[in-house]
């Protein structure tokens, strides 16, 4: 396996007293893709904060590229993808300002966009397949483009590591397979590590260079034909 | 009207922080906090006497309770969601503010002169308190836009990107604090947080992106602020609640050309 580029080492952790994941130690190699499964309420979110570094593990440790989660700081290596849910616009928002806003962490101050963020935005709007529409709001958008304009975002700083959470709630068939797509060509062509939590099981089947369950707190490896019943 | 000198403090003063609130405004309204303006106002009232019974300025009285009710506020919604904490700054506000200014021996016109506004009585320091204040929150503004804009839009997402969203979200309680006190004086504690909301509802209705809602509601607030001190000036209106009136009357204008332009697009 080359140098993990999420680690977990013997993690509890949870809400309160009661631990939603229990002894948990598991590494994610570079450039692949990793699928984690299970049920609504599992768990699988709470292991998303705890590797984003928005939840503190009760016990154990959390390393990013071979850091620890409290003392890493190059949070442009890490794109994460909430649920559309989590998202919202009261105002008008265009596209293009959505995947710029993925910039705001760089850009600090009056300092001004880049020729190499400008770049980059362009490029990812192309692989995003989000060109023709860049201008419109994005909440006239149908699920699935919605859906690509926040990876878009993601993928602006460039990132290593990319977390998809429930990437294919709420969107029909055909935008799935233009998210398949898509994210063949981030893990194929550009090397992205990318963690797709999903609780359906056959989201990321054929893409998946492993799959993780996630079921009563504990974490287990397997085929994606001996997942049934989530 | 032009010639007068006091309309042309209260234009100065009036339109200056009416196209600025919105800017604020519209960071406000995104993450659902339309009504942090009325809390911060009746602590600015809070302020006010306790200024006056003390004998500092009331300008300095009020930025002071408003800022550390900002602070207050960043605090107890960390441990409490919801609008609990908003709600005890409203009443506790209102209820401080008019037991010190009757304390402070304030009479019932100082105290409307607060709430409503009087900007026809305005001298050109208190116009340049306001355009101070103003344009220190433009600087504000401007300087951690990228970042405001990241974080109204998804917060999780945007602290993930290191964007220090607790920080961030007080200095924005701050700016709303800041706006507060400079429209105290201008269209009054309880009517500025409308210059702070209505422009920018107004402008969401027409605009197709982030950027162009701040600059419409920016407009839309300055010609209230115009329009609403002339119908006041020639019709003898109280001016502060003409300003307001003014941008709600054109808030209902947006729907209406919003309205037609969506029934032209969709006939074909």
């Amino acid at each position: 396996m080359s140098s993990p580029v999420l680690e977990l080492d013997g993690v509890t952790a949870g809400y309160g007293r009661a631990p939603v994941l229990v002894d948990l130690s598991l590494r994610l190699a570079a450039g692949e893709l990793t699928a984690v499964v299970g049920p609504n309420g599992a768990g699988k979110t709470t292991l998303v904060r705890l590797a984003l570094g928005l939840l503190r593990p009760q016990r154990g440790t959390v390393r990013l590229f071979g850091t620890d989660v409290t003392r890493f700081r190059d949070w442009s290596r890490v794109g994460y993808v909430p649920q559309r849910a989590e998202t919202s616009s009261t105002l008008p928002m265009s596209v293009d300002e959505v995947v710029r806003s993925g910039l705001a962490g760089q850009l600090r101050g009056l300092r001004r966009l880049t020729s190499h963020h400008r770049e980059r935005v362009e490029h990812v709007l192309d692989v995003m397949d989000l060109q023709a529409v860049r201008r419109q709001r994005v909440t006239t958008l149908s699920g699935g483009q919605q859906q690509r304009a926040l990876i878009a975002r993601a993928l602006v700083t460039s990132p290593g590591l990319l977390f998809l959470d429930e990437p294919t709630t709420g969107i029909d068939a055909s935008a799935k397979v233009a998210l398949r797509e898509a994210l063949e060509h981030l893990v194929g062509v550009e090397g992205i590590s990318v963690v797709y939590i999903s609780h359906d099981p056959e989201g990321a089947a054929g893409l998946a260079a492993r799959t993780l369950e996630v079921r009563d707190g504990v974490v287990r490896e397997v085929r994606p034909s001996a997942l049934s019943g989530l | 009207m032009l010639e007068l000198g006091f309309m042309q403090r209260a234009l100065v003063a009036v339109t200056v922080i009416a196209a600025v609130a919105p800017l604020v405004g519209a960071f406000v309204v995104q993450r659902r906090q339309s009504l942090i303006g009325d809390g911060m106002g009746h602590m600015a009232f809070a302020g006010v006497g306790l200024a006056l019974l003390t004998g500092v300025e009331p300008v300095l009285g009020a930025l002071a309770l408003t800022v550390v009710a900002a602070l207050a506020l960043a605090r107890m919604s960390g441990r409490q969601g919801g609008d609990l904490p908003l709600a005890l700054l409203f009443y506790g506000g209102i209820a401080a503010g008019f037991l010190l200014t009757a304390r402070a021996g304030g009479g019932q016109t100082a105290v409307l002169g607060l709430l409503f506004g009087s900007p026809f009585n305005l001298s050109w320091r208190q116009v340049g308190v306001v355009v101070v204040l103003a344009g220190l929150v433009v600087l504000v503004v401007a300087a951690v836009y990228r970042q405001l804009v990241a974080m109204a839009f998804d917060e999780p997402s945007a602290r993930v990107a290191g964007i220090p969203t607790s920080g961030l979200s007080l200095a924005l309680t701050v700016l709303v604090a800041l706006v507060v006190v400079a429209g105290m004086s201008t269209v009054g504690l309880l009517l500025i947080s409308a210059l702070l909301v209505v422009p920018v509802a107004a402008a969401a209705q027409l605009a197709g992106s982030y950027r162009a809602t701040l600059a419409i509601a920016s407009a839309t607030g300055a010609v209230s602020a115009l329009v609403g001190l002339s119908a006041s000036y020639y019709a003898d209106l109280a001016p502060g609640a003409a300003v307001v009136v003014t941008a709600i009357g054109l808030y209902a204008l947006a729907g209406l050309a919003a309205g037609v332009r969506g029934r032209l697009a969709v006939r074909p």
